[in-house]
């Protein structure tokens, strides 16, 4: 499954540079994300919990990095399992000043998702993944433009955040918070979203759902924290 | 024998469940299952750009979504075309979900899988598809003139071209004393079961196989098309036909879309998933029929004999052909019906429209056949001034004629050689029924009222019971119950009673001991499908040639216990005896625990089969050579081709003259099956008919504008008559056994609908002495005809004064 998109983030590329690679900031700032371990060099491992819609549940990733180019580009291998369902997602992720302080923030996902969760259809499984990465590509834009937390979905730029194809889906998912948690708690991990209560019988197939896109959103951004590790 | 029930009219055995809430219909069935809703094309040609699913992701419940790219191997491709025909040159058939590229409204485009239909409906709204539109074509003269294409490569729209002729016709009219040339047009309707389509799925993961239930009328080859499209084992998939809530021909067609995506998703999910066509689904996303464009040149002499007769009609079978060319030739090939026509041509043009896909509705072809001979011998009866059923009676096939060859290939590629009738018979019976000769005498006294009274009569010849096959199972229990089964699907024909007649009287049982499944793979894979009157004497004969295998096996083993000689026995109420001989009985119960030697004991009856309670022969096996365990046999009936039953039709209407209201105040049926398994049964088939040939006649129609949108798409503007605008019927029978089938029947099922729209326009021509060319007709319509200063008047209107002038 091909899943592609872009950010604009408003910050010079070392702007985005330094927010982006804050643990503090990530941790904050993944949608639905519990924990955020190093667990090698290039390697980290977390726990999240997330859902939008109909589709929730928690989930163990771990995230490995090649192909560095700092600070331009790098693929992140991304894969994880929860209980029902499995993914695996190879996403090169690429970096550039777009001329006005801000930066352009390119993704493009190659993800393979297993398990009874497949079974739901694939413009199902893009459409929670490209929500989950403009959550929280919104949520950095958010950090980016105010030294405190501040819910994206006040900020006016916060719905310019997350462009193309991401555009729509990010700005409508975070402004209308209808089943997915209120915009507040998606910066403030995904235990909202998971708590929100999924239909028991369908939780099951749901889980891993979401990670095929998650993992895609959380390879973005843990991309950075790897990379600058290496670099520091 | 005591048990003689072939022939009587036994109250239907099944109606007692079905009248009284205890039916099982598909939406019965699968409390628990998810449900499927889809979203479906709002336009009726157009290219899809986009689908965005965004919009639905936050509905509360919603589980699945699937389009085009979810479908893999067999399922991405094209559903079949179910009967292929060399003359289909340009067969078309849509995918599973649209593909691109829609061609009709209502094409599903995307399936929405939610934990309830109304969250899945709630889903399914907020899915936003993006078309680019195309010009749309509509209609069969828009199709002919082909000024846009309903598919690129097929700039003409011309699917198919059939062609069918018997002589040199361009000759024989040269050499006619007289011709005549005219074009008419029959209008769609649609079967209206009440019960829509419906399919429900279940996947056991456990040992990897499918169960589905299908409101169909082919749940044999459901089960196939399923294996097939999904890739699964034929064992694997087991496909059951429910009560069914009336079939008339859309549910023979599969597989549906639905019938493999809800199998498809319960499969994926691992979760029962079901789904139940609601009304306007069925209107804009099953099948029509009936719509042609007939131009007519006929040959005949001075007194009325046809000499030649040239048909070229254009057939609309919408959007696509998955039921290849069937209801064209039916049309050719049954519009001769009851007439010696020297020599006949005719061409069907089978054409494409960005409408609903047309396939057989009861009569399936045969009223727009019926409409055009007919019609045919009222314009010659009017040139001549002759008498309409004189004419007809100078054309009709002698009772010495029989059996007739048409030299015509009929839509089981078998030759049209009718093989039995009396139609002679039949225009005598109709014409005392309806009081032919008194229609002057009811015209005076309607107009002394101010109402404008007119009579149309119109005969049919109908091929039944096409093959290739049925079968039929039969098993005596132990118990003394008797089970039967065959694969062929019921909606409501009364099968579990008429079959059950078959077997009391082959068996000599009663009625109550017998019990009738029918459609249920897991009971009988081998089967068709109920379609072209073909339930009585298909699996009618099937069942019957099984009972006799079962009757040959209880005797034989009787006669071994009663130590007489298997021809000296007969079996009544379950009794196996010997002629003439009180006291020498067994009962067949008993016979049956024997036929299945036994070593354990489960039960009393049992113990009568073990090895130490039956003397039997030492130098004998306990299940004799050739022989096997148990009392039962199958067997199957394949015809060498189809039996013709036949009829005719009167109806007299009552017109008036200001509101042009049109009153079918006398409507009389004579009608010709074979032998009759069950004459209540038969008439009701006959009612039902009627009312369906009448709705055609003066009410149903499927309203489409010019964007090829359905305008009246629901009960409250498509006109299904109630029993109040159903004319009460008289009917009389005629029998002329069939010779060949073992039970001398005919199928029943189409016949009341067929002439009912030809006899209904004559009716009226009668009555207002204005030529009706179109059908079916409104009031509004009739208005529109009767001031209109272009309207055609009969000649019969010149020759009456006053009517209708």
């Amino acid at each position: 499954m091909k899943l592609d998109g872009s950010a604009v983030l408003h910050g010079t590329p070392e702007q985005v540079w330094s927010v982006i690679t804050d643990p503090a900031v990530l941790a904050r700032t993944i949608p639905g994300c519990e924990s955020l371990r190093l667990t090698g060099p290039d390697e980290y491992e977390m726990n999240v919990s997330v859902g939008v819609g109909a589709i929730r549940g928690t989930y163990a990733g771990a995230v490995r990095l090649t192909d560095q180019q700092r600070p331009t580009s790098y693929v992140m291998h991304a894969s994880g399992a929860g209980a029902p369902g499995n993914a695996r997602a190879k996403v090169l992720i690429s970096l550039a000043a777009d001329g006005d302080g801000a930066t352009t923030l390119t993704y493009s996902a190659d993800a393979v998702v297993g398990g009874p969760v497949a079974g739901v259809g694939q413009r199902m499984i893009t459409g929670v993944a490209k929500r989950m990465a403009g959550q929280f590509f919104s949520a950095i834009d958010g950090e980016l433009t105010s030294p405190v937390t501040v819910p994206a979905v006040e900020e006016p730029r916060a719905s310019s955040a997350a462009v193309s194809s991401t555009t729509a889906p990010a700005a409508e998912g975070v402004t209308a918070g209808t089943c997915a948690a209120p915009a507040p708690q998606v910066f403030t991990g995904g235990k909202a979203a998971a708590s929100a209560g999924a239909q028991v019988d369908l939780r099951s197939f749901m889980l891993g759902v979401a990670s095929g896109g998650i993992l895609t959103a959380w390879g973005v951004a843990l991309g950075y924290l790897l990379g600058r590790r290496r670099s520091g | 024998m005591t048990t003689k029930l072939f022939g009587e009219p036994v109250r239907r055995r099944e109606d007692a469940r079905l009248i009284t809430g205890k039916g099982r219909y598909l939406d019965d069935i699968g409390a628990q299952a998810l449900a499927a809703a889809f979203v479906r094309s709002p336009h009726a040609h157009a290219r899809i750009t986009d689908i965005d699913v965004e919009g639905a992701l936050d509905v509360e419940g919603l589980v699945a979504i699937y389009t085009y790219e979810d479908l893999t191997g067999p399922m991405a491709e094209p559903l079949p075309v179910l009967i292929p025909h060399p003359q289909l040159h340009a067969p078309r058939t849509g995918y599973p979900l649209a593909n691109g590229e829609v061609n009709h409204v209502g094409e599903p485009v995307v399936m929405v899988v939610a934990t309830d239909r109304y969250i899945a409906e709630d889903a399914a709204e907020r899915i936003v598809v993006s078309y680019e539109e195309l010009p749309v074509v509509v209609g069969v003269d828009a199709a002919r003139d082909a000024a846009a294409a309903v598919h690129e490569e097929i700039p003409d729209n011309v699917a198919a071209r059939h062609h069918q002729e018997t002589g040199d016709v361009e000759a024989a009219l040269a050499g006619s004393p007289r011709t005549l040339s005219f074009t008419q047009y029959i209008e769609r309707s649609a079967c209206m079961p009440l019960e829509g389509k419906g399919v429900h799925a279940r996947w056991d993961p456990a040992d990897a196989s499918l169960r589905v239930y299908s409101s169909t009328q082919a749940s044999t080859s459901v089960r196939a098309a399923i294996a097939a499209k999904l890739e699964l084992s034929l064992e694997d998939v087991e496909v059951i036909a429910p009560d069914v809530g009336g079939g008339f021909g859309v549910k023979i067609v599969h597989p549906w879309p639905e019938e493999l995506l809800v199998p498809m998703a319960a499969i994926r999910l691992g979760h029962e998933v079901k789904w139940a066509e609601d009304r306007r689904e069925h209107f804009i996303g099953s099948a029509h029929e009936r719509q042609q464009r007939q131009e007519i040149t006929v040959g005949f002499d001075d007194e009325g004999r046809i000499t030649a007769l040239d048909v070229h009609a254009w057939h609309d079978n919408g959007a696509y052909t998955p039921y290849g060319i069937i209801v064209p030739i039916v049309t050719a090939t049954q519009l001769v019906g009851p007439y010696a026509i020297p020599v006949y041509r005719v061409v069907v043009e089978s054409v494409y429209t960005n409408t609903v896909i047309v396939t057989p509705y009861r009569g399936a072809g045969r009223p727009q056949g019926c409409f055009a001979m007919e019609r045919t011998m009222d314009r010659i009866a009017d040139v001549l001034g002759l008498d309409r059923a004189e004419v007809r009676r100078r054309n009709l096939i002698q009772a010495d004629q029989f059996p007739y060859d048409h030299h015509l290939t009929f839509q089981d590629g078998r030759p049209v050689i009718y093989d039995s009738g009396d139609y002679p018979g039949l225009l005598a019976k109709l014409e005392a029924l309806v009081d032919w000769p008194g229609i002057e005498e009811r015209r005076a006294e309607a107009a002394s009222r101010g109402k404008l009274l007119g009579a149309g009569m119109a005969l049919y010849v109908e091929g039944t019971g096409p093959g290739p096959y049925e079968g039929g199972h039969v098993q005596v229990l132990g118990s003394g119950k008797v089970l039967v089964s065959t694969g062929l699907t019921s909606q409501g024909q009364g099968h579990e009673t008429s079959f059950a007649q078959i077997v009391a009287s082959e068996l000599g049982v009663p009625i109550e001991d017998v019990e009738v499944t029918t459609g249920d793979t897991r009971r009988f894979p081998y089967a068709v499908g109920t379609f072209a009157s073909r339930a009585a004497v298909m699996s009618g004969n099937a069942i019957a040639l099984a009972a006799r295998g079962v009757r040959e096996k209880a005797l034989r083993i009787a006669a071994e216990v009663l130590e007489a000689d298997p021809d000296d026995l007969e079996i009544a109420d379950s009794v196996v005896g010997v002629k003439g001989t009180p006291g020498a009985t067994i009962p067949l119960r008993t016979v049956a625990v024997l036929s299945n030697p036994l070593r354990y004991a489960f039960d009393e009856a049992a113990k009568q089969a073990t090895q130490f309670a039956r003397a039997g022969s030492d130098d004998k096996p306990p299940v004799a050579e050739g022989d096997a365990p148990g009392l039962e046999h199958r067997d199957y009936y394949s015809p060498i081709r189809s039996t013709f039953a036949s009829g005719a039709h009167a109806a007299v209407v009552e017109i008036d003259p200001t509101t042009w209201e049109i009153d079918v105040v006398s409507y009389a049926v004579v009608h010709d099956c074979g032998n009759v398994v069950n004459p209540m049964i038969v008439e009701g088939q006959v009612h039902g008919g009627v009312a369906q040939g009448v709705a055609g006649a003066l009410y149903e129609r499927m309203a489409y504008d010019a964007d090829g949108q359905l305008q009246n798409a629901s009960f409250m503007d498509f006109l299904m008559p109630y029993a109040s605008e159903v004319p009460d019927v008289v009917i009389d029978h005629q029998q002329t056994p069939s010779p060949l089938n073992p039970l001398g029947i005919k199928g029943a099922g189409e016949a009341g609908v067929i002439p009912g729209t030809a006899a209904i326009a004559s009716a009226i021509e009668d009555a207002t002495g204005r030529r009706i060319a179109s059908m079916p007709i409104s009031p509004t319509e009739l208005y529109d005809v009767m001031r209109s200063p272009n309207a055609e008047l009969t000649a019969a209107a010149g020759r009456r004064t006053g009517v209708g002038a």
